[in-house]
Formats: C-alpha cells, sequence, structure tokens
C-alpha cells in the first residue's frame, strides 16, 4: 500500500510539480513603441504567448532544461535568447529590430509613375490605360493625362518637362526601341506601334530615372511585357477602323501569343468629314508576337515582335498659293523584334540579358520628289544583379548600341545623308536601405559613342525617405546626355550629345484609394544644337542651352464617390531655350505653360457598362510670327478637349465599345506654319495647325471564345 | 503488489503513450475553437500565434499551418487596407505553402490556396481577376479532383463562379447549382479526423440564399 502511495504521489509531482517558472515582460521596438501581437514562445514547445496592446506579454512554463526563447513579429527581426528552466519569474525587456522589408519599405517616387497588378501602391493600374476617354487605347495617350506631360496634339508624342518629344525613350523589358510611333500626316498625331495589352506593367518616368537607361534626356517610358500564362483564347474585335484577331495559347511551361490587324480608315474618313484632302486613307497591317518559355527553374526565354506596314496619300494646300497641293505619299515598313533571357542563379544573384533589332524603312514622294529614310537598329544590353543582403543591391550592366541611318533623295542619290552610330555603354547601381524608412540610389554611367569619339560619364541620384506611414519624401538628381535628333546629327555626325541635368523634389501620400502627389523639378539643357542654315554643316553647333522648370500636381481618389474613379493632373511649366535656328533664347512652340487633365470613370453595375470621360485642358502655345520682331512671342488660344466613352457588357464574352474624342469640337490651333517667303505684300502669311477632323467617332465589338467563358476583353479595353 | 505495480506501470505507460498525439489534439481543438471564435484582428493574431508555435515543434504537421493560414484570410477580410490584406493574404500563403510541403496531396490546403487568390480578386475584381480568377480556379478544381466530396472546394468554387457572373452580369444558375450541391455536402459531410476543418456550411447556406 506504502508503495502505492508513493507512485501515486511521484506521479502527482512529476504531473504538476513540473515546477512551473513564469515569463514576462514588454516587446517594444526600436523607437519604444509597443509591438503588439508578437509570438513569445519557448522553442520545441507550445508554451508561449502573445504580447497585448501595450506590448506586454506573461506565461508559465513546466519545460526544463537549456532552452530557447524565441520572439517573432511580422517585419521584425526574430529574437532568440537562451533560457534556464525552470526559474524564478522572468521578467524580460524585449526590442526588436525593424527588418528591412522590400515591400514595405520606402519606394523611390521622384519623377516615376508605374502602372501594374503585382503592387497596391501602384499609382495607376494597366487597366487605367486601356479605359482612359480620350487615349484610344494608346500608351502616350493615357500617360498624356499625367502631370508632368504637354499636349501637344498634333503629334501623339509624350512631351515631357519641357523636353521634345524625341527625348522620351521608350524600353521594352529594358530594352530600346527605336521610332515606337507609326507614320502619320504632317500635324497629325501618330500612335504608339505597341498594343497596351501586351505589357503587364509599365513605369513612366518623367525624370531623375535609373543609371540603367541612358540615351534619353527627359523621360524614359518602360514597358514590361507579361510574364503570367494567360488561358488560352482567341479575341476577335470589329471596329469601324478595322479588324483584329488575336490568339493565347498557354503551352507547356509558357505560353504564345499573337495578333493580327488590319485597319483601314477609308470607310470611316467617308462617313465623317475630314480637315484634310486625303486622296488614300491611312490603312495598315500590323501584327505582334509574344512568346515567354521557362526553360527550367533557373531561365525564362521572352521574346517580342512586331510589324507593321503602313500608308496613305494625302494632299497638302501650300501656304501662300493655297489652290496649289503638294501631294503627299507615304509607305513605312517597320520590323521589330526583341529577345530577352533572365536567369535566376541563386537568391542573390540574377542575371538578364537582352537583344533586340529594329528596322524601318518610310519612303515619301512629296509630288515628283521622291525621299527614303531607313533606320537599323540593334542593341545589346546585360544586367547583373545581385541582392547582397535585405539592406543592399548591387546592379551593374553593359549595353552596346549599334545604329544605321540613312536619308536620301532618290533623284539625287549621292545626297545621300546618314549616320552610323556605336555606343558602348557601363552602369553601375547601389540600392541602399538604412531602414524601411530610407533608401538612398545612387548610380553611375559611362558612355563611349564610337561616332564622335566622346566619351561621357553621367551621376544619378535618389533619396526617399518615409515621413509616415502612408506618406513619403524623395528627391532626385541626374544627369543625362542624348545623340541629337536623327534629322540634325545627319547633316553633321560629329555634333556632341545635348545634355541635361534633372533637380526634383517630391511629395507623395497614399491613403485609402487616394493619392495625393507634387513634384517641384529644374532642369537645365545644355550641348543643345543650334543651327543657323539648315542645310550647311557648319553652321550647326553645341552652342544651345536652355531651362525648365515647373510644378507637377495628382491627385487620384477612387474611395469617395461609389464606383467612380477619378483623377487630376495639373503641371506648370516654365522653359526656354536657344536651339536649332532660334534667334535667342524663347519659350519653344511645344510648351504649354498650364496642363490639366480630369479622368472619371464610373462602373454602372445594373447597366453592365463603364462610362468614361478626360477633360484636357492647355494653356496657348508660343508660335513665331515672322512678321513681328520679336521670336515666338505670340501665343495660340488655350486647347479644349473633353472626350467620352462607354462600354457595355452584352454577353459575358461580347463587349461594345464606343468613343468620342472632342465631344464639342472645340477647333483647337496647335500652332501655326509661316510661308518660306512673303508674299506681293512683303507680308508672311501664317496657317493654323488646326487638328485633322473636329472629332474621332470608334465603335467596336469585342468577342473572346475560350473555355471559360465569363472571359472577355474587358480588361483589354 | 506486483500486480499493483504492474497496473500502474501500464497505466504510466499508457498515458505516457497517450501523452503526446492528446496534448496536441487538446491543444489543436482548444485553439481550433478560439480561431472560429475569432472576431477581431487581435484575437485572430493571438490564435494564430499559437498555430505557428505548435506549427514549429509538430514539423510534420499540416494542420497548424492550415489553421494559421486560415486565420490570416479571416484577418485580411476584416483589414481595411488594401496593402494590409495583401499582406495578411501573403502570410496565410506563406503557411499553405509549408502545409503543402508537408501534405501535397491534401484538397482542404489546396482549396485554401484557392480561397487566398480568391479574397485577391474581391479587393480589385477589375485589375485582378484576369490574373487570380484562374488561379483561384484551377485550385479549386485540384482540390475537388483529389477529394470530389470536400464540401468547402466547392462552396468557394461556386462562390467565386457567383462573383464572376455577377460581376460581369451574366447567368449565375450554374455557380448557384454548385453552391446547392455544396450545402448538401455539408449535410452529410463527416470529418474524419476531430481536427479537421469544418467552417464554411454557414456561408454556402447564406451563399445558396442569395440564389433564392
Amino acid at each position: 500500500m506504502k508503495d502505492i502511495i508513493t507512485i501515486f504521489s511521484l506521479c502527482i509531482i512529476t504531473m504538476t510539480g513540473l515546477a512551473q517558472s513564469n515569463i514576462s515582460g514588454r516587446v517594444t521596438d526600436s523607437r519604444g513603441e509597443p509591438v503588439i501581437g508578437a509570438n513569445i514562445f519557448i522553442v520545441d514547445s507550445y508554451d508561449g504567448t502573445s504580447s497585448d496592446v501595450q506590448g506586454f506579454f506573461s506565461f508559465s512554463t513546466s519545460e526544463q532544461g537549456s532552452l530557447a526563447l524565441r520572439i517573432t513579429y511580422i517585419g521584425y527581426e526574430t529574437y532568440e535568447m537562451p533560457i534556464e528552466l525552470p526559474s524564478e519569474a522572468v521578467v524580460l525587456d524585449i526590442t526588436l529590430t525593424e527588418k528591412v522589408n522590400r515591400l514595405d519599405a520606402v519606394v523611390i517616387s521622384a519623377g516615376l509613375f508605374t502602372a501594374g497588378e503585382e503592387s497596391s501602391r501602384e499609382v495607376l493600374k494597366s487597366l487605367d490605360i486601356v479605359t482612359t476617354a480620350g487615349a484610344t487605347a494608346d500608351i502616350s495617350g493615357a500617360l498624356n493625362t499625367l502631370p508632368g506631360t504637354q499636349i501637344v496634339g498634333e503629334t501623339g508624342r509624350l512631351f515631357v518637362r519641357g523636353g521634345e518629344g524625341n527625348e522620351t525613350k521608350t524600353f521594352i523589358d529594358g530594352i530600346e526601341v527605336l521610332n515606337p510611333y507609326s507614320s502619320s500626316a504632317p500635324n497629325t498625331p501618330g500612335r504608339g506601334r505597341f498594343s497596351p495589352f501586351m505589357f503587364r506593367g509599365t513605369s513612366f518616368s518623367t525624370g531623375g530615372y535609373s543609371a540603367e537607361y541612358g540615351q534619353a534626356l527627359s523621360s524614359a517610358l518602360v514597358l514590361n511585357s507579361k510574364d503570367v500564362p494567360d488561358e488560352t483564347r482567341t479575341d476577335i474585335s470589329l471596329m469601324t477602323v478595322g479588324a483584329d484577331v488575336s490568339h493565347t495559347r498557354e503551352m507547356k511551361e509558357g505560353a504564345f501569343a499573337g495578333k493580327l490587324q488590319y485597319t483601314n480608315l477609308t470607310p470611316y474618313f467617308k462617313a465623317v468629314d475630314q480637315n484634310l484632302d486625303w486622296d488614300r486613307a491611312p490603312q495598315s497591317i500590323e501584327g505582334n508576337f509574344m512568346l515567354r518559355k521557362a526553360l527550367n527553374d533557373m531561365h525564362e526565354l521572352k521574346m517580342y515582335s512586331n510589324f507593321s506596314w503602313s500608308d496613305f496619300v494625302v494632299y497638302q494646300p501650300r501656304i501662300i498659293y493655297t489652290s496649289a497641293k503638294d501631294k503627299m505619299d507615304l509607305t513605312n515598313n517597320y520590323q521589330y523584334i526583341n529577345t530577352s533571357l533572365r536567369s535566376i542563379i541563386n537568391d542573390q544573384w540574377s542575371v538578364f540579358s537582352g537583344i533586340s533589332y529594329t528596322k524601318s524603312n518610310e519612303r515619301t514622294h512629296v509630288n515628283d520628289e521622291k525621299y527614303q529614310e531607313r533606320e537599323e537598329g540593334i542593341h545589346l544590353k546585360t544586367v547583373i544583379a545581385d541582392d547582397v543582403s535585405d539592406e543592399l543591391s548591387l546592379q551593374f550592366g553593359g549595353e552596346h548600341f549599334i545604329r544605321d541611318y540613312s536619308y536620301e533623295n532618290i533623284v539625287q542619290p549621292d545626297e545621300e545623308l546618314g549616320i552610323d552610330l556605336g555606343l558602348t555603354a557601363l552602369f553601375a547601381e547601389m540600392d541602399l536601405y538604412t531602414s524601411n524608412r530610407f533608401v538612398t540610389r545612387a548610380g553611375i554611367r559611362g558612355e563611349y559613342n564610337w561616332m564622335q569619339d566622346m566619351f561621357y560619364v553621367v551621376p544619378r541620384l535618389s533619396i526617399a525617405y518615409k515621413t509616415g506611414e502612408n506618406s513619403q519624401m524623395s528627391v532626385a538628381y541626374g544627369q543625362f546626355n542624348q545623340t541629337g535628333r536623327n534629322d540634325l546629327v545627319r547633316i553633321k555626325n560629329s555634333l556632341e550629345d545635348e545634355r541635361a541635368d534633372h533637380y526634383i523634389i517630391n511629395y507623395q501620400r497614399e491613403e485609402n484609394g487616394r493619392t495625393f502627389r507634387v513634384e517641384a523639378y529644374y532642369k537645365n539643357y545644355d550641348n543643345l544644337i543650334k543651327f543657323s542654315q539648315s542645310y550647311n554643316p557648319d553652321s550647326y553647333t553645341n552652342n544651345g542651352d536652355g531651362y525648365a522648370r515647373g510644378i507637377d500636381v495628382f491627385w487620384r481618389d477612387n474611395k469617395t464617390l461609389k464606383g467612380v474613379d477619378y483623377w487630376l493632373s495639373y503641371s506648370y511649366l516654365d522653359t526656354e531655350r536657344d536651339y536649332h535656328n532660334f534667334p535667342y533664347q524663347a519659350a519653344p512652340t511645344f510648351a504649354s505653360e498650364h496642363n490639366f487633365s480630369a479622368v472619371f470613370k464610373y462602373f454602372i453595375n445594373a447597366l453592365k457598362t463603364q462610362l468614361g470621360g478626360t477633360y484636357s485642358y492647355a494653356s496657348g502655345r508660343p508660335f513665331n510670327n515672322p512678321n513681328l520682331e520679336l521670336f515666338n512671342s505670340e501665343k495660340t488660344a488655350d486647347y479644349h478637349d473633353l472626350s467620352l466613352n462607354a462600354s457595355y457588357l452584352l454577353k459575358s464574352n461580347v463587349i461594345i465599345h464606343g468613343s468620342v474624342t472632342n465631344v464639342f469640337g472645340f477647333d483647337n490651333i496647335f500652332g501655326f506654319e509661316s510661308s518660306n517667303e512673303p508674299n506681293e505684300n512683303g507680308e508672311f502669311i501664317l496657317r493654323p495647325v488646326k487638328q485633322a477632323a473636329p472629332r474621332f467617332i470608334f465603335l467596336g465589338v469585342f468577342i473572346t471564345l475560350s473555355k471559360d467563358k465569363s472571359v472577355n476583353q474587358l480588361p483589354t479595353l | 503488489m506486483r500486480t499493483i505495480v504492474l497496473i500502474a506501470t501500464m497505466l504510466f505507460a499508457a498515458h505516457l503513450s497517450q501523452a503526446a498525439p492528446s496534448k496536441y489534439e487538446e491543444v489543436m481543438k482548444e485553439n481550433i475553437e478560439k480561431l472560429y471564435e475569432s472576431r477581431t484582428i487581435e484575437e485572430y493574431q493571438t490564435v494564430i500565434n499559437k498555430f505557428d508555435r505548435i506549427a514549429a515543434k509538430e514539423t510534420d504537421k499540416w494542420g497548424p499551418l492550415y489553421y494559421a493560414g486560415f486565420g490570416y484570410i479571416m484577418m485580411a477580410t476584416n483589414a481595411d487596407e488594401v496593402s494590409m490584406k495583401d499582406k495578411y493574404l501573403d502570410l496565410a500563403l506563406e503557411r499553405i505553402n509549408a502545409g503543402k510541403a508537408i501534405a501535397p496531396k491534401e484538397s482542404e490546403i489546396i482549396a485554401l490556396e484557392g480561397f487566398v487568390h480568391m479574397i485577391r480578386v474581391t479587393v480589385d475584381p477589375a485589375t485582378r481577376g484576369a490574373q487570380y480568377s484562374g488561379l483561384s480556379m484551377q485550385a479549386f478544381s485540384k482540390a475537388l479532383e483529389i477529394n470530389p466530396d470536400n464540401p468547402r472546394a466547392l462552396y468557394l468554387m461556386g462562390q467565386m463562379e457567383f462573383g464572376t457572373a455577377k460581376f460581369f452580369g451574366a447567368d449565375t444558375s450554374e455557380a448557384c447549382t454548385k453552391i446547392q450541391a455544396a450545402v448538401s455536402k455539408f449535410d452529410v459531410y463527416t470529418p474524419d479526423s476531430p481536427l479537421a476543418p469544418a467552417w464554411g456550411k454557414g456561408g454556402a447556406i447564406a451563399a445558396s440564399e442569395m440564389c433564392k
């Protein structure tokens, strides 16, 4: 009996008397703020607890021995300490250090707008590009509603912060694209060649961009092609301007997508009056192909290709003798192919290599004169990324450009003008996160231009600081250089690169579906190309200069009004430059002082319809009146445009989309062309540059065929 | 005397052999109950922490990871900010992937993965629908392939189809058939262990009400 008692009491002792130890304390972060909900536990046991709203915790354990106490919390480094148990009441004061988490950390935002799906922080979504009224599904059209851009309606290009259209460079997956806009009649807007639906994300930088991107004086537009395999589907579009068919096929470890499009504006121009006298309305055939394939776990191959053929014939009245008309017949052939390989070596190292080839051939007949403009370009690039630690990452690489350009008048083939450019560049950049609140990006880029025999070294620097949970400030500085425009450098190959310095300060606040952003900048232009006689190489110099300064404001809100998403952009620009044939520093003709856009989108669930509207305003643009003493001293009237669009979901896979630009038919004047010579009264005649038509009306039916019947083209409209 | 010692030893041995699993089961049961009762982010975090502690010890069991993942999904649905929702869903996916590594053929875990993608869609259907609705439907189909009787996978699939149809203004009858079938499956569903997932019936019934 005694034995039984002993056994029982032993049992009781082992069960209850496993010496309970009490562990308590407080968990705080480096700023002394309590950490709420931290997990505090004895490793390899169930014993532990969570910290309360004041960061306090307390628990008992019956564990014994030399153990470890671990404290974990999302976004903080795991804390571990040895603990001897059982023990007297343990009271601990624990400070957790914040882990640098790239997803939560501050991001470089000076000068940058990104659109994509991955991050909830994007200012714009990919979808926004295609649903913006007035943009007619053109990437630059949609980006033109962002601050920092100027409305230059007769070109369709992106003019950024006092920069010319060619100062914005387009890159696909980091690789350069030459001639990214389709050819168009003089003073009518060209469209971007690349369909927004082929891209997953867009990053549009209005200044201060990374050392990875060179040969762009004002802006870098980086398009990232899709890499998530879509499901197999076929899309058919029937439009008032033509038709297209596209097919996406999922294949083993990848996908293939192709799109063929034919457009012909003849029927539309017959139905709707045009201001221009078209002999043959623009028509084009365009193909887009895309392939992505994971070769194995480490390597992914991507190919993107675009080809197009376009053609039109238009009559243009002369300025003085308006009864005489010049006949212009233009045909353009374009091919672009881009191949890249991305290899993830391990958690730390990755390598990206790509090559692109562009070929553009444009034949123009003006009356009996024949001109041919050809450009071929190759771009090779390799980027190596080294994520040294959570705090530090390095990126470096090299690239080589070959560009062969020629311009000839077929009547006088001896007078061929051309550019034969070779350019080798190296760049290195470092991202250093001092904490989740502070990041510095410093980079340097060196370029050797074989044609000019010139070496350029340009530094870039961006710093961003998180001022609060939802707000941050960034500053950026950078030097930029770019070889001048083809039509100038072809006259004199030895012209040096044009240069610009950017200084940017930015404040951004994002909260609950609302974004506010304000950015001020100063740009200094130097080495701009100047000439006094356009055909005389000896008159060409790099003696031009200029400046641009301004403020950009952006506000976006998709919370306040239910179902309504809207954004407002305002840009103030003050710029002058002395370049080309300017007699002295003056505001260039593309620079309007005030630009404003309001974009709104409203989804009416009951009607299965999305409505969109865009109002754009630009203050008057300078133009030169040769009859006056002062250069570029006059201004056009203000520009106004209200565009509307609507998409109606007829069936789950059929969408009807309609859009109208310039609903009120404002007779906008972009500028004035003047006659080369004075008329009989000794006066130069000015002719306004107007819109090609008061408005553009578009109607289309978009049909999607796939296994899952609910898939449609809504995300791409 | 010897018999008593023997009995006592046997009892002790029985106790020992029982101790490990029963403690796991006991703690899990208690915590699963707490999880179902949780309403606030703080409550969920406390329960998830406990599951994380269990998971850290029981490295061969998918259960604690499953429930930690489920807890984070619930936190995501409770959070206001989109960035917080995404963060919780990332944490849920982390737990789910760890669970999948232990039990790659577990229908319940795969269904839960589909649930994560589904919640991502609800955050911003217009932008994310194209990418995540496909992923979630794939996961639900796979879960049903492994276990056609998994009522949760069927219910979530029906719910997803219902939401998609509603978004595009299409016919919801196909989705409703699935939800109805899920309700009947919940009625006859017998969990194979006391720790098996038991949630979803209320939601399925509520969804079937919307179909009427």
